[in-house]
């Protein structure tokens, strides 16, 4: 088959649909009005669960923290300082999590598909940068259960060393995690686990499509 | 403009360019449910980006820019969509049987429909861009208009087309030797 032939049974198939197609004027209107805000709307319901949890936990903590400062005792000073750490990167986390959702609802589509597609891109790599700030709270879950009554005075030499321990370990793990969880290390079956979970789906899946762009533009 | 007048337009500009919609969602869903959604996300998109319209561009520049933006987002996130979509229960574009049968005779046009069906399916093996280049093409697109859309120069575009060409010339003819 020549290749003119191609664009003429292209042409000669849609003009036969053309004639026939016809638009639901109806259901059009209905989606201007519909449809204004809800791609906002459908994104909320699409991470709503998450948010909510997200947004349930940290009244839990801040709850916990008003306490403790409420009924403050040199005693809670590990707690208040640990649990307030741990509020604020979820905190952090999460408003950078709602502000790129919101950022990459808020592209108009009507750029250059070069353009559009590595501003999604961009997005959405910031979106994980942001999001693994997470990981930064690990070490704080070793020390919200000290106490000034009895730590450091009261307990041995052998306790110590295993609280610094466990503390130390906790910051090389959270250290270790925060770099590890970039799009650098995505052939990693985990860490594509933990990007997809927080929204890199999409660029997983696009990998493919920006090989093919940088090979067109090379 | 008044937001009636507006939507009016809009609703004008959508009906005089349906055709671009139902072929890049043919080309990028694979299913009718998925068409249907995706031409609704595109409309969607659409709307949204109306009132920054930019003239100097024509209305089908602008359409395939978003269709085609739209649809590549909705390839990655598709398994998701209900998750994502509030679907409508009916199809934005309706298509009267009608409009298949066509004057030509049932030889010619089985033979044709089946060309057509390879065409189709040897699009949905492309790559995504790719896939986007080569729809440009079938429409009749110049390659000033592709290179606005893609965002590329008409050198890059030409080369691809011939590329994709050379390609599918060797699929079909290997499934007429066959």
């Amino acid at each position: 088959m020549e290749e003119t032939n191609f664009v003429l049974l292209w042409k000669e198939h849609y003009e036969k649909i053309d004639q026939s197609l016809a638009i639901n004027k109806r259901l059009l209107k209905e989606l201007l009005t519909e449809k204004a805000g809800s791609s906002i709307r459908s994104l909320i319901r699409g991470k709503a669960a998450g948010i909510v949890a997200a947004v349930v936990w940290l009244v839990l903590l801040s709850a916990s923290l008003a306490v403790a400062i409420v009924h403050y005792s040199s005693a809670a000073n590990y707690f208040i300082v640990s649990i307030g750490a741990i509020f604020l990167i979820n905190v952090k986390a999460l408003y950078d999590y709602i502000r790129h959702l919101l950022l990459i609802n808020s592209i108009r589509y009507d750029g250059s598909v070069r353009d559009i597609q590595h501003k999604l891109r961009r997005l959405r790599e910031s979106l994980i940068r942001h999001s693994r700030v997470m990981v930064l709270q690990i070490p704080f879950w070793s020390t919200f259960e000290l106490s000034d009554k009895w730590f450091p005075g009261q307990v041995g030499a052998g306790y110590i060393l295993f609280q610094v321990l466990l503390t130390g370990s906790f910051v090389w793990l959270a250290l270790w995690l925060y770099k590890k969880l970039s799009l650098n290390d995505r052939h990693n079956r985990w860490v594509r686990r933990f990007l997809s979970g927080i929204g890199g789906r999409e660029i997983l899946n696009a990998e493919k499509f920006y090989r093919e762009l940088e090979e067109l533009e090379a | 403009m008044t937001e009636k007048a507006q939507s009016d337009l809009f609703i004008s500009v959508i009906d005089t360019h349906k055709g671009i919609l139902h072929k890049v969602a043919n080309v990028y869903a694979r299913d009718a449910e998925s068409k249907k959604d995706l031409v609704q996300e595109i409309v969607a998109q659409l709307w949204k980006s109306f009132g920054n319209y930019d003239p100097q561009f024509k209305y089908s520049t602008w359409i395939y820019k978003v269709a085609l933006n739209v649809s590549l987002a909705w390839s990655r996130k598709e398994h998701n969509r209900s998750k994502h979509v509030r679907p409508f229960p009916e199809d934005l574009l309706n298509l009267a049987s009608a409009g298949e049968r066509g004057d030509t005779s049932t030889d010619e046009r089985g033979a044709d429909e089946t060309n057509f069906a390879r065409l189709q399916q040897f699009i949905l093996e492309l790559k995504e861009l790719d896939r986007a280049i080569l729809l440009l093409y079938l429409d009749e697109r110049s390659q000033k208009e592709m290179a606005e859309i893609i965002g590329i120069t008409t050198t890059n575009i030409s080369t691809r087309i011939n590329r994709i060409k050379g390609t599918l010339r060797q699929k079909f003819t290997q499934l007429q030797d066959q």
